[in-house]
């Protein structure tokens, strides 16, 4: 059963038996994957023997030292830091749900956890590496690398989390077991 | 005819989505959301004006955005610089189709679309033109929605910038346009992220 809206039929509440168990687990799993999906090569490049390879976190750094800081920055809070920080506070809020003990930032961590997630564009990014791995296919050998498999899983996960999170459900919990 | 729950008095928090009775507060004083402390109001406030400003900003980017050069890929010494538009054609002549139709879509239709769309909703709400509600809507959800894809050119930009950096066999350069093309984007989604699309709504009931 679902609520919508009488005048645009947007879905306003559903029941749906909510759990967010396994938005605890991606938001886990992705955090012990992030290391390796930030610093392993994603992809690599060969032409007439020399060899290439990029990173996510090697990508922002030669765009800093190339005089592109303000690309650098967004690109940071785009695809490491947005994702990074939903995927600690989305781990973070459903501990403090599962322990029932909510910490006097609990309703400020719930609200960074949304802008995180609105800036967080790791599937763009995902796209990105298939353009940039079809656009220097003639020009040399390119191979997908370690990195790649470990953004996809990474990838899943944040998708994971943030479909099984029901932001309201974390709010009313708040509000039923706060501390007085 | 439903009646809004602005009629009934009811504001909803930006933040939290709580709803709650808003009294009617003299100019000075402020009420605030019972659950998490934000100032309530009934729609987002100065939503056009903010919009506006952002669009307008956005507009402004998006010439240097296609006419200066974005990328440049150097091999063997050679290689002209890219915009936007002439790396589509590259990619498009190269037997690339799908790829070249990919980042024609993600940035330069996409981009220019939600322009489109964004003074055509605001020009509904101002001019209080007669278009369907439900498919205003609808055109603000896509936006909503697609508005992020346009990232896509700047990632692979930073993706090829390290991958090819082969010293004098091949080199791959950013141009100016990336960092006005990076404004674009974000002046475009703070401008879709600012306009109240229950502002659309209201032209029923007055």
């Amino acid at each position: 059963m679902e609520g919508r809206c009488p005048r645009c039929k947007a879905v306003l509440w559903h029941s749906a038996k909510h759990t967010d168990t396994i938005s605890f687990a991606a938001a886990i799993s992705g955090l012990i994957l992030f290391y390796p999906a930030i610093t392993l090569p994603i992809l690599k490049f060969s032409m007439v023997g020399q060899n290439g390879s990029n990173s996510l976190i090697g990508g922002i750094y030669r765009m800093w030292i190339e005089q592109e800081k303000m690309l650098a920055i967004l690109i940071l809070l785009c695809s490491l830091i947005a994702p990074l920080m939903h995927l600690l506070l989305t781990a973070v809020v459903c501990l403090s749900i599962r322990l029932n003990h909510f910490p006097p930032h609990f309703p400020q961590w719930l609200k960074y956890k949304c802008w995180m997630q609105s800036w967080s564009m790791l599937e763009v990014y995902a796209m990105g590496i298939i353009v940039a791995y079809v656009k220097m296919m003639h020009d040399g050998d390119v191979s997908v690398s370690g990195g790649t498999y470990c953004l996809c899983a990474l990838l899943l996960c944040v998708i994971l989390s943030s479909q099984y999170f029901y932001e309201e459900q974390a709010w009313q919990h708040w509000e039923q077991n706060k501390p007085a | 005819m439903t009646t809004s729950a602005q009629q009934r008095g009811i504001a909803r928090c930006t933040e939290c989505g709580k709803l709650s009775h808003l009294p009617d507060l003299g100019d000075n004083s402020v009420a605030s959301c019972p659950r998490c402390n934000v100032a309530l109001s009934f729609r987002k406030p100065q939503s056009l004006q903010r919009s506006w400003a952002y669009t307008v900003a956005a507009i402004a980017l998006l010439l240097p955005a296609n006419i200066l050069p974005i990328l440049t890929v150097i091999s063997f010494g050679q290689g002209d610089p890219d915009t936007i538009m002439s790396g589509v054609v590259k990619l498009w002549v190269s037997d690339l189709q799908a790829i070249a139709a990919i980042v024609f879509i993600a940035s330069i239709a996409v981009p220019v679309l939600k322009l489109v769309i964004l003074i055509i909703l605001m020009l509904v709400v101002q001019l209080q033109l007669p278009l369907n509600r439900q498919q205003c809507t609808v055109l603000y959800r896509f936006i909503h929605f697609i508005g992020r894809w346009s990232m896509l050119d700047l990632f692979m930009i930073s993706i090829l910038v390290t991958l090819v950096h082969l010293g004098n066999i091949a080199t791959v350069e950013s141009g100016p346009a990336a960092t006005a093309f990076a404004a674009v984007v974000v002046l475009t989604l703070l401008a879709a992220n600012s306009f109240d699309p229950r502002l659309i709504w209201d032209l029923d009931d007055e």
